[in-house]
């Protein structure tokens, strides 16, 4: 189980990895593109359709990674149980907010089907398709944060509060 | 009452300063204040359709072309050579009036006013007397219409943001571009190219809409001083717009640029290629678009 | 509600949410949800939903996540080292020593990259794991990044000149050339005050005379110094060559950050999948950071707060000395809690006017809007300069930024002296006119 999970974190860093490269041949084509006189068509669009997917396939691996930051310099002062306390509610207000952005971000992907939007360059792209990793990014965040909390509550110390401890230790 | 109308440009464009004074004529006389948030400062010019077709906003401004690829009727003032003049435009305008008020219907948005762009003309490096003369050379093309176009010039299109155009050009990466006299003004145009050949492609056009839904939640009188506003703001869009395209073309002559009107013979070329892509438009959706084509035409 | 009060509120509640630990992404978006909703708009999620849709595809943003990879790629090669190495014969001589590289290196890495996030992010991946090594005081070679990353909006190509120029129709072309003195004389304004500190902080650098400053040595310094500077000059010169266009160059520096690292042997699977994932993590966060500051930026523009501060300002009837000190005031109090771009973009219908009407240049004026944003990018507690900062060091936003603090008032020093001897943006442009 635990082993799966993280293969799925992983996964959620490499989709998004994969969507950078993607970024850099497309950007790279057009370059080249240019030199011998062909055009990439919507090259600008799927770039940017690519970095939108970086970015939200990235979110839970980030997350879990402790690459979202965050301000530590009050809470470090915290003793142990009110800082258990203090985490356990910002990961509870997270989990709700979260999934607030989880719906309105389906509802976005559901809307540009049902109205059949299209983008507005070259290549005309039913806008649900390059919008669904939006989707899917946020919901994976929102697991992963539910994921968290279910291991503060537990008693355990979540996955990204380890590494920030790791790295504010190195300094010292 | 509170609205907001997110436009696409900048305070400076005509189109701006006629949705100011469009939203000042609605406040003067009504409870409805429409606060203008210019230049994509409030929604991104790509996001304003969707917008105001959910009712995020109440109202918006955009470019008629960005819809091209919902439908084909969207299009058809960035076909070239289709209608090159003022009159002609206004008259293309009311052939498609009635199915682009239809289709934006169909998407929960009703049409207000709209405000015509000056005439889209040629941006070169080198003098152009005939076709010939840009045989080869790399041009701008955005859409897929213009890209068709740059091909039947005998020129490679080439994808360049509006951003880097300056730099495009003085790198060498395109030597011509179509776009109107403002936008040249607008970016100082000749910082980095010399000739603009007065071609007058097509006459594009913003449009400006309202949510069905918040129109119809407005009583009966301020609902006609929205609409006679609207019809202030279009009429003086017309007259203000041939004015202010050539107070710009005259700003490029002050500026150095070589400033000339296309040969007979470039001309002709240019027709041969209208007719083509206007004939290739219509094979988009033929009977939609022949009954826009029958309108103007007669 | 009074504006006033709503302003108090949500500043009061993002700095409680940013003190409880909340992420700072997600206090952003938290923030602009309560701003929709305190302006009686309920449609915060379909709100959402397109204002981060349009933050997230835009064009202009694709170039970030490649530039951050490329210094994932040089930090693991042997480039980084080599870079100190080649500079420490000419710099180890100066007061201030090896600090200097951060200044100049982000000074010329600002000529390839539009945004000053890529240039911290890029050149401080390289250069603070080497100064904390070599024993240098951390909170100088993080001052000194922080400071000199914001170079990268000022020295073209730039993202924020060409957000101000759309929108104040005011030539890309010239702007750019305007940049350039005003970023030579950051430099030297960094490059000094670091001198200066370096002169009388002798205890906080490196105690080793090491570094050998003959002309041999020089000499011998400038070879390893050839493959970092290659791949800049590749860059740019396929920029000032006509073959790409700025947000593209940043593909062709990853092509040749992994070129050269497969060149010098460190480009292995595992470092590869190593530097795309750590490019991933920092990516990710600056990006869903501009998300949130995306969306709150579209609360405050439906609440018209930055719109009414700015209409307070032109009701004053100020000269334009004390117009621009006001809107430097306005400036770095918005860019406390929204990033630079938003802060142009919100305001620019209502200054601009103001602006025009007090005679002041715009083109000069764009330069100086560009010089308050770059303040604002070491600001707390948004600062996105602070971000990426803590993100490769670990330390605090509140280290980083008082740590950034003397670079804060060095570009205001800046602002100064361009307000006085305005040439300094105006005299370039003044020479470019073809005709
Ligand atoms: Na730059
Ligand atoms: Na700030």
């Amino acid at each position: 189980m635990s082993q799966l999970k993280e293969k799925l974190y992983l996964c959620s860093g490499l989709l998004s990895g994969l969507c950078i490269v993607i970024i850099t041949s497309l950007l790279l084509a057009q370059i080249v593109g240019r030199l011998f006189g062909f055009i990439v068509p919507s090259a600008e669009d799927f770039a940017g359709y690519a970095l939108a997917a970086s970015t939200f396939l990235g979110l839970a691996y980030t997350f879990r990674e402790g690459g979202h930051i965050r301000v530590t310099l009050l809470i470090q002062r915290f003793s142990p149980v009110p800082r258990k306390i203090q985490e356990g509610a910002i990961l509870i207000l997270s989990l709700a907010l979260l999934s607030y952005l989880s719906y309105a971000c389906c509802y976005m992907v559901y809307e540009s089907y049902i109205y059949e939007e299209v983008s507005y360059g070259y290549i005309p792209v039913p806008l649900w398709i390059p919008q669904l990793p939006v989707a899917i990014g946020v919901i994976a965040l929102n697991l992963a944060i539910l994921d968290a909390l279910i291991s503060v509550l537990g008693g355990k110390q979540p996955t990204y509060s380890e590494q920030e401890d790791a790295l504010s230790l190195e300094e010292i | 009452e509170k609205w907001h109308m997110p436009t696409p440009y900048g305070d400076g464009n005509l189109q701006t300063q006629i949705a100011y004074t469009f939203a000042k004529e609605v406040q003067d006389n009504s409870d409805l204040e429409i606060t203008v948030h210019s230049g994509g400062s409030l929604v991104k010019h790509p996001e304003i359709p969707r917008a105001v077709k959910t009712g995020q906003v109440q109202m918006g401004e955009m470019f008629l072309g960005i819809l091209g690829n919902e439908n084909p009727i969207y299009k058809h003032d960035n076909i070239p050579f289709l209608a090159t003049s003022f009159e002609d435009a206004k008259k293309l305008w009311e052939a498609a009036k009635p199915s682009i008020a239809k289709e934006l219907d169909k998407d929960g948005m009703m049409l207000l006013y709209t405000v015509a762009w000056p005439a889209q003309s040629l941006y070169s490096k080198d003098a152009v007397n005939t076709l010939s003369d840009l045989k080869g050379q790399k041009m701008r093309a955005y859409s897929p219409t213009q890209s068709r176009l740059a091909d039947l010039m005998n020129t490679t299109p080439m994808t360049i943001q509006t951003p880097d155009i300056p730099q495009a050009f003085s790198t060498g990466i395109i030597q011509a571009m179509i776009t109107s006299p403002s936008t040249g003004v607008d970016s100082q145009a000749w910082d980095y190219v010399n000739h603009y050949t007065d071609v007058k492609a097509w006459i594009p056009k913003n449009i400006v809409v309202v949510n069905k839904r918040s129109f119809r939640r407005l009583d009966k009188a301020t609902q006609q001083i929205v609409l006679d506003a609207a019809k202030h703001a279009e009429a003086a869009g017309w007259t203000q717009i041939a004015a202010r395209a050539a107070k710009d073309k005259a700003t490029l002559v002050e500026n150095g640029m070589m400033v000339s009107d296309p040969s007979s013979q470039l001309v002709e070329e240019l027709k041969a290629i209208g007719k083509t892509m206007t004939e290739e438009w219509k094979a988009e959706a033929p009977k939609e678009i022949g009954e826009i084509l029958t309108r103007y035409q007669n | 509600m009074d504006m006033m009060w709503i302003s108090i509120l949500l500043a009061f509640a993002m700095l409680a949410l940013l003190s409880l630990g909340v992420w700072v992404s997600f206090t952003l978006i938290a923030i602009g949800g309560l701003g929709l909703i305190l302006s009686e708009n309920y449609q915060v999620d379909l709100l959402f939903a397109t204002s981060s849709w349009g933050a997230s595809t835009a064009w202009s943003l694709t170039a970030l996540p490649l530039f951050i990879w490329m210094g994932e790629v040089l930090f693991r090669t042997r480039l980084s080292e080599d870079l100190f190495k080649g500079l420490s014969p000419w710099l180890g001589g100066v007061p201030g020593k090896l600090l200097h590289v951060n200044i100049l290196s982000c000074g010329i890495f600002a000529a390839v990259s539009g945004s000053s996030a890529a240039t911290a992010a890029t050149i401080g991946r390289m250069t603070l794991p080497e100064l904390r090594k070599q024993g240098y005081s951390d909170r100088m070679a993080i001052g000194t990044l922080a400071g000199s990353g914001t170079l990268g909006l000022l020295i073209p190509p730039s993202i924020i000149l060409i957000v101000y120029g759309v929108a104040a129709e005011v030539s890309i072309a010239r702007l750019f050339i305007a940049g350039a003195l005003p970023g030579l004389l950051l430099v030297s304004l960094f490059m000094g005050f670091t001198m200066i500190w370096g002169h009388l902080h002798k205890d906080e650098l490196p105690k080793t005379t090491g570094h050998e400053t003959s002309w041999s040595a020089r000499i011998k310094g400038l070879r390893k110094l050839l493959p970092v500077m290659g791949l800049i000059g590749f860059v740019l010169g396929s920029i000032y060559g006509g073959i790409t266009t700025p947000t593209e160059a940043a593909a062709l520096g990853v092509a040749g950050a992994l070129v050269l690292a497969a060149l010098t042997g460190s480009l292995s699977r595992h470092s590869f999948m190593d530097s795309l994932l750590g490019a991933v993590k920092s990516s990710c966060m600056i990006g869903f950071i501009l998300i949130g500051a995306h969306f709150l930026t579209l609360a405050m523009g439906f609440l018209g707060i930055p719109k009414a501060l700015a209409l307070w300002i032109s009701g004053m009837s100020l000269s334009p000395m004390e117009l621009i000190l006001y809107l430097t005031v306005l400036f770095v109090i918005l860019g406390c809690f929204l990033d630079g771009i938003s802060v142009v973009v919100l305001t620019v219908a209502v200054i601009l006017p103001m602006v025009q009407a007090a005679n002041i240049d715009l083109l000069w004026f764009g330069i100086f809007i560009v010089l308050v944003v770059e303040m604002s990018q070491i600001t707390p507690p948004v600062g996105f300069n602070l971000f990426v900062i803590q993100a490769l060091t670990g330390k605090n936003i509140l280290y980083v930024a008082k740590a950034a603090l003397p670079f804060f008032l060095l570009i205001g020093v800046a602002i100064l002296l361009i307000s006085i001897f305005p040439e300094i943006v105006t005299y370039l442009p003044t020479t470019m006119s073809q005709n």
